[in-house]
């Protein structure tokens, strides 16, 4: 095995995936499937939120895993092992969407109306719609509609930051930005979302406000 | 509630920050001071929050059952096989082959300091080493015979000259 400095062996000591990984650069036996099966879930929820498909999400975490393998030999421990596998996810994602958008130039997207109504209708008048798994898929679609109003460096920025809890010097990393270019992408991102979800957040601001008043009355 | 996106971008940054929990403990304190003076912004960190929080509606997508296997089987077909075993059995031939030609080549030099070294140039030992050497040269001599003595007492004994007289001086 090649001589690690000094930091990168603290960052092993505190990184037990790292560890895992230079086992995979060993070649023994059995660490690579154990370090698909760790990281296969938030790998394919990462690009499935980014990606909007679930098979298309398979065939990038597939992808990422095996870019991994074939690296395995040049890893050098220098950040967390999850900021090293996201910062590959992050380029093989990219890579798609442009060819997405490249194959299908005139592709109409419809980004479908985030309308008013019917969601009004679903936290308001719950017993009028359908069931409550319904509503939640319902809602689950929008917010996924909304989160593809974000151009590809938002949504990446949004879905590490919520759902990987990397901070913005991580998410910098993955991304290749500064600290401060990425304030400013999630900045703009979030104010994207909150335009694009404005109704619902009328709505729910309102049940909660309606909520609060009832449990004041004696 | 209010406009969606405040005039100042640099405090919408800001205020972003601040709920994410990126702010140094000075721009936080500037935040909560705006924040508590000024409705609109409060208003503004409660849509935000409440956006953030729908992306909890998002589905966990779970892994096929067979993305493992599938995953893997790609890995196996990356790893080399076939004339490799061949090249392995090549490559431990010539190491060993290696091995052998290192210690021919040190016992070979080994063999020619000690054959070809000129005598004035071995260690000279020390005088004393050399006194010691030369006193106990009959003994070392004669080793081969002490070791049927069983001690030094009968040693001295067969010296005497009472019992062998001079025919096997030394012993």
């Amino acid at each position: 095995m090649a001589t690690i400095g000094e930091s990168s062996a603290q960052l092993a000591l505190r990184d037990p995936d790292i560890r895992l990984m230079l086992r995979v650069r060993a070649d023994e036996p059995g660490a690579f499937a154990e370090l698909v099966e760790h990281y296969q879930e938030r790998l394919i929820a990462v690009l499935h939120h980014l990606m909007g498909n679930a098979d298309e999400a398979e065939d990038l975490a597939q992808e990422v895993f095996l870019r991994v393998y074939r690296a395995r030999k040049r890893y050098r421990p220098r950040s967390k092992f999850s900021t090293w596998l996201f910062t590959i996810a992050n380029n093989v994602a990219l890579t798609a969407l442009r060819n997405r958008n490249r194959a299908l130039p005139l592709e109409v997207r419809d980004s479908g109306t985030l309308g008013v109504e019917p969601v009004k209708k679903l936290v308001a008048d719950p017993d009028s719609g359908p069931s409550q798994r319904m509503q939640r898929e319902e809602l689950a679609q929008r917010v996924q509609k909304a989160l593809e109003t974000l151009n590809e460096r938002q949504r990446m920025a949004v879905i590490l930051n919520k759902f990987e809890d990397m901070n913005y010097a991580e998410i910098g990393e993955v991304m290749g930005l500064s600290v401060m270019a990425v304030k400013s992408l999630l900045s703009r991102a979030r104010a994207n979302l909150r335009a694009a979800l404005q109704d619902y957040i009328e709505v729910e601001s309102q049940a909660q406000d309606d909520g609060v008043v009832e449990s004041e009355q004696p | 509630m209010s406009d969606p996106a405040p005039r100042d971008k640099d405090e919408h940054e800001d205020l972003v920050a601040y709920l994410d929990g990126e702010l140094d403990e000075e721009a936080a304190r500037a935040v909560e001071a705006k924040l508590s003076r000024d409705p609109r912004a409060r208003a503004e960190a409660e849509a935000l929050k409440l956006t953030w929080d729908l992306l909890d509606y998002l589905p966990r997508p779970e892994p096929s059952a067979s993305f493992t296997h599938r995953t893997l089987e790609r890995v196996a077909a990356l790893r080399p096989t076939g004339p490799q075993p061949v090249r392995q059995a090549t490559r431990r031939r010539w190491v060993r082959l290696a091995w052998v030609a290192t210690w021919l080549l040190a016992a070979g030099i080994g063999f020619g300091a000690v054959a070809f070294w000129p005598a004035s140039l071995w260690p000279v030992a020390p005088e004393d080493d050399i006194e010691r050497l030369a006193r106990d040269l009959r003994v070392i001599e004669n080793v081969r015979l002490y070791q049927y003595a069983d001690d030094i007492k009968f040693l001295r004994d067969l010296d005497h000259p009472d019992l062998f007289g001079d025919d096997l001086p030394g012993y």
